[in-house]
């Protein structure tokens, strides 16, 4: 369906598309019988166990496995594995792919790397085969700082990497850098009128997904396997593996699996599934891995960064000028390296017009767990820096932040970086506007408090942070794209007038497929509950890239819905035939009464037909299945908007802080599933309220060792007692169209946990009177900079405190 | 390690299973019983994925050695639903969209159900203090308070079918 005739169209036409339903994998998940990969069991089965990296940085100089083995293990080592180094995040392209590791690892680059693994017929038994394994390391030294890492002198942590056919040097510990330049940031800062800069640091937090990586491999008889794993897209898995081990793609088939949530943790193929593979292809048997919690928690964390941020503006208010200088600490392995450095000045670039801007991103191994995309890859990170900087900048000129942010953001109109600076579109729906005036009236912005006016034990204080996220990397160039962007379905409409929908899309469990269902039914005009989401499996389905970049939605559901409106055509062409009316009089309908579609003429009341009826006609005439494969790669990349107002209250005695009220706003276009909607953005509330205050994970300087030592409440994932009271929380989306998105909708995901962070720091600079411009804002440093701040402190000059950053 | 015989009601159904001394009634549960429902998200205590009830009680089974509960009537996720009948609580879940990823919600729905049967009629600070030890890390919290709070209102109180 077009943009124009959506216009015609009443709201109750869109029966499924913003309706709310059980969703259908509900009854699954409420009775336990939803299958996630560790709740795969199958006959002759056995179990893995994975020996780590006990030292941060050590030459592995010789593993004996004699002992293990003799226990009836089977164990496998670099020895034994194919020498092909690999990145595991094949979204990127070949030439932006760096490969630097193996199945195991050649040398140990950081605490709880994995060295060699077993399988035996018990865990039990698995566990102490894998104690029986004797490794001598070489210890070299530890780097857990990129300041430390890029000194000179300092261990090289890869000698050189792949990419594309070449090996290519790394010197000191820069794993790649990224220049991108618009206009003359020196004719731009001497053209504005007031110049800031300032210097944020964010930090490592842990993703927390409930389900820890997992994965099943089962070898089967014509030298082809069978894998079930924690994955984000299991076309991924399917290539890698057969990569890695030189298998014939049809023979890896890799089945999908519920989502014990992920936030990122999975979009590369993680690290357990070539292992158990390896394992599976030795015993010749089935063999099942499953991460421990703690192992888990040294496998991947959010990428930390510095940022330096200056910007020069027009003493009303406009921006002129901004320059980003980036450090960031990718850990032991370049997973996305190239690509992060590329958002961050892409999603800087598109929260606020520069015509003049300069970035300058450099990427930094250490010896730490490797950094991973997390919920929002790099927009929490960047839009913290921004949407501090803005609220500093619009004190410092005496605006109200709210209007030099509409005065200067990147809206309708405008060019939007959906993935750095080759993926670009421009903005055709914003609800910006509408969703700012929303959260300021919940809030109840106008009435916030002067920074910094409160003196009592209890001060509270309001914050705005707006941003985004993108909605898939689709962009318009036809070659040379840094990134795989497409999605595939097939449709097949069955002899009763149901549907299978049949596409290798994942859902992270925010939706995704249920919003799939909803496009699919509207687009032939079926009732919901007539569309089913098929098992499905890599042998059966076509490429979808991966379930990232809040692409799900816009991207996949586009392609389900191209494949359903195919389907369609050719059902309305064998309706044709059977009412003698053309296909193009011919409308679909759900008809409440017979459960399903019917096709019928409007002008000509008795030629009526239901869908089943034409697909049963096809069948016993012997006219063929209607079905329909297609892929589609999107040409745009709306912007998913998200307004943040939060209002928090600082116990100045223990520098605790409580969430009183949120008022969080979603431009993600039509609403496909308001209620699942509406629990994105709480979800996202949690997980940003617990980065900006809570969450860390930090390394023991001289052991490189977790400080929370995999104990999940070290690394405080917020629990219930940190949200919000119900009546507390406003979620609000704006009535927007995005003309490009299936039933115009866009993305939403990532997008809601994005500006939350500056939406604390702001509201903490209100109640206070004292910036943060470190991540996570602690009760410690609450304390220490209100300690620093009181005795001078002027509560009437609210400039001098803007100025004195607390540090 | 010797195994044992020990005896258990699984929702309803007479077991005798034989297990080693140090194995956890959470791996019984998934690896001998068959009911993979109860989840295995931290193995220590900290995220409630593996919350049963034993003998009415609410109990993090990774944290229980079999042998201890020899005897003893278990109730998992799988045995909430009568001949595909939702227990209320499993309803208030699915109305209020409290499902996501579904990971923690065996957990939740158990907790939420033994919060229920000790106390039909919490108020949103009681069930925010019983949850406290199940993690989540899809919904924020919200649709899930929501969902108990509104069991509780249609009357899902009381003790559950045994």
């Amino acid at each position: 369906m077009t943009p124009a005739e959506r216009r015609y169209m009443s709201s109750d036409e869109l029966r499924a598309v913003g309706s709310v339903a059980w969703r259908k994998d509900g009854v699954a998940k409420v009775t336990g019988a939803e299958q996630y990969a560790p709740d795969i069991a199958l006959s002759r089965m056995w179990y893995a166990r994975v020996l780590r990296s006990p030292h941060a940085h050590a030459r592995i100089t010789r593993i004996d496995t004699s002992v293990a083995e003799a226990l009836g293990a089977v164990c496998l080592t670099f020895a034994d594995i194919p020498k092909v180094k690999y990145n595991e995040r094949i979204v990127s392209t070949p030439p932006h792919l760096y490969r630097d590791r193996y199945v195991l690892a050649d040398k140990a680059r950081h605490v709880g790397e994995a060295v060699a693994a077993v399988a035996a017929p018990t865990e039990a038994l698995a566990e102490k085969a894998l104690r029986a394994i004797k490794v001598d390391y070489e210890p070299l030294q530890t780097i857990l700082n990129a300041e430390d890492s890029m000194r000179s002198g300092a261990e090289p942590i890869h000698a050189s990497v792949r990419l594309g056919d070449a090996e290519i040097p790394i010197e000191n510990n820069v794993a790649v850098t990224r220049s991108i330049q618009v206009g003359d940031i020196d004719k731009g800062f001497a053209e504005s009128e007031f110049v800031i800069e300032r210097e944020f640091t964010t930090h490592p937090i842990y993703h927390a997904q409930m389900e820890t990586k997992s994965v099943v491999c089962r070898p089967e008889p014509d030298e082809a396997i069978t894998v079930w794993a924690t994955a984000q897209s299991i076309h991924n898995v399917r290539q890698l593996l057969g990569e890695i081990y030189s298998i014939p793609l049809h023979k890896v088939n890799v089945r999908r699996v519920a989502l014990g949530g992920t936030f990122g943790s999975s979009i590369q193929v993680n690290s357990v599934i070539p292992i158990c593979v390896g394992l599976a292809l030795r015993a010749l048997r089935p063999v099942k891995l499953v991460s421990t919690r703690e192992e888990d928690m040294y496998d991947h964390v959010r990428y930390p960064t510095n940022i330096r941020l200056r910007l020069g503006l027009k003493r009303d208010g406009t921006l002129v000028a901004g320059h980003m200088r980036a450090i960031v600490d990718i850990g032991a392995h370049n997973i996305q390296a190239f690509p992060f450095l590329g958002v961050l000045a892409g999603f800087w670039a598109s929260l606020y017009r520069l015509p003049h801007m300069k970035y300058e991103g450099r990427a930094v191994y250490t010896n730490r767990t490797p950094s991973c995309a997390m919920q929002g890859f790099g927009a929490p990170q960047v839009t913290f820096a921004v949407e501090s900087l803005m609220d500093e900048i619009a004190h410092e000129l005496g605006m109200d932040p709210i209007d030099l942010k509409l005065k200067n953001y990147v809206g309708l109109g405008g060019t939007f970086w959906g993935h750095g600076p080759t993926v670009q579109s421009i903005v055709r729906s914003d609800g910006v506007p509408e969703l700012v005036g929303l959260g300021a009236k919940k809030i109840g912005w106008k009435e916030r408090p002067r920074p910094g006016s409160q003196t009592g034990r209890y001060r509270r204080g309001i914050g705005m942070a707006r941003g985004f996220h993108t909605s898939g990397v689709g962009h318009p160039k036809a070659t040379g794209a840094e990134m795989i962007d497409y999605s595939g379905a097939f449709v097949k409409i069955n002899e009763d007038g149901s549907v299978d929908v049949v596409q290798s899309l994942m859902d992270h469990g925010g939706g995704t497929l249920e919003a799939i269902a909803k496009i699919v039914a509207d687009e032939l005009g079926v009732p919901l509950e007539k569309v089913g989401l098929s098992p499905v499996d890599t042998r059966t389905t076509v490429y979808d890239v991966t379930t990232h970049a809040t692409r799900g939605v816009y991207a996949g559901g586009a392609a389900a819905q191209k494949a359903a409106r195919k389907a369609k055509a050719i059902l309305l062409d064998y309706a044709s035939r059977l009412l003698g009316v053309l296909p193009e009089a011919l409308v679909i309908e759900p008809d409440v009464r017979l459960g399903q579609g019917v096709i019928h003429c409007p002008s000509l009341a008795d030629r009526r037909i239901t869908v089943g009826a034409v697909a049963k006609a096809c069948q016993v005439n012997s006219w063929g299945t209607i079905a329909a494969v297609e892929s589609l790669r999107q040409v745009n990349c709306p912007p998913a908007y998200v307004t943040y107002f939060v209002e928090v209250e600082v116990d100045t005695d223990t520098g605790n802080v409580r969430t009183r009220r949120a008022a969080i706003g979603s431009d993600c276009g039509t609403v496909v599933n308001p209620d699942l909607a509406a629990g994105q953005l709480t979800g996202g509330l949690s997980k940003g309220a617990g980065y900006a205050l809570i969450e860390d994970c930090r390394w023991d300087a001289q052991t490189g060792e977790l400080l929370s030592r995999g104990f999940w409440i070290d690394g405080k994932t917020p629990s219930v007692s940190e949200s919000p009271l119900l009546e507390d929380v406003h979620t609000d989306f704006a009535k927007t169209y995005e003309p490009s998105g299936p039933f115009g909708a866009k993305g939403l995901g990532e997008a809601s946990t994005n500006p939350c962070a500056g939406a604390y720091a702001n509201a903490l600079y209100n109640a206070l009177g004292v910036r943060f411009y470190e991540l996570p804002v602690t009760p410690e440093k609450i304390l220490a900079a209100l300690q620093r701040k009181e005795p001078a402190y002027d509560a009437r000059d609210e400039r001098r405190t803007a100025v004195a950053p607390a540090r | 390690m010797k195994p044992r015989v020990i005896h258990l009601t699984v929702n309803g159904e007479q077991r005798e299973v034989s297990v080693s001394p140090n194995d956890l009634l959470l791996n019984v549960i998934r690896e001998q019983e068959h009911l993979t429902g109860t989840k295995y998200g931290c193995g220590i205590g900290e995220c409630g994925g593996c919350t049963v009830h034993i003998d009415g009680q609410p109990m993090l089974s990774c944290l229980v050695l079999a042998v201890a509960v020899d005897g003893r009537a278990i109730v998992t996720i799988e045995g909430l639903a009568r001949n595909r009948q939702l227990d209320p609580v499993q309803e208030a879940f699915l109305d209020h969209s409290a499902v996501q990823c579904g990971f923690c919600t065996p957990g939740m729905i158990m907790m939420s159900r033994a919060l229920l049967n000790e106390n039909p009629r919490p108020t949103e600070h009681e069930v925010r203090e019983f949850l406290r030890g199940c993690l989540c890390r899809c919904t924020g919290y919200v649709s899930i308070v929501r969902a108990v709070l509104a069991a509780a209102e249609r009357g899902a109180g009381g003790e559950e079918r045994s």
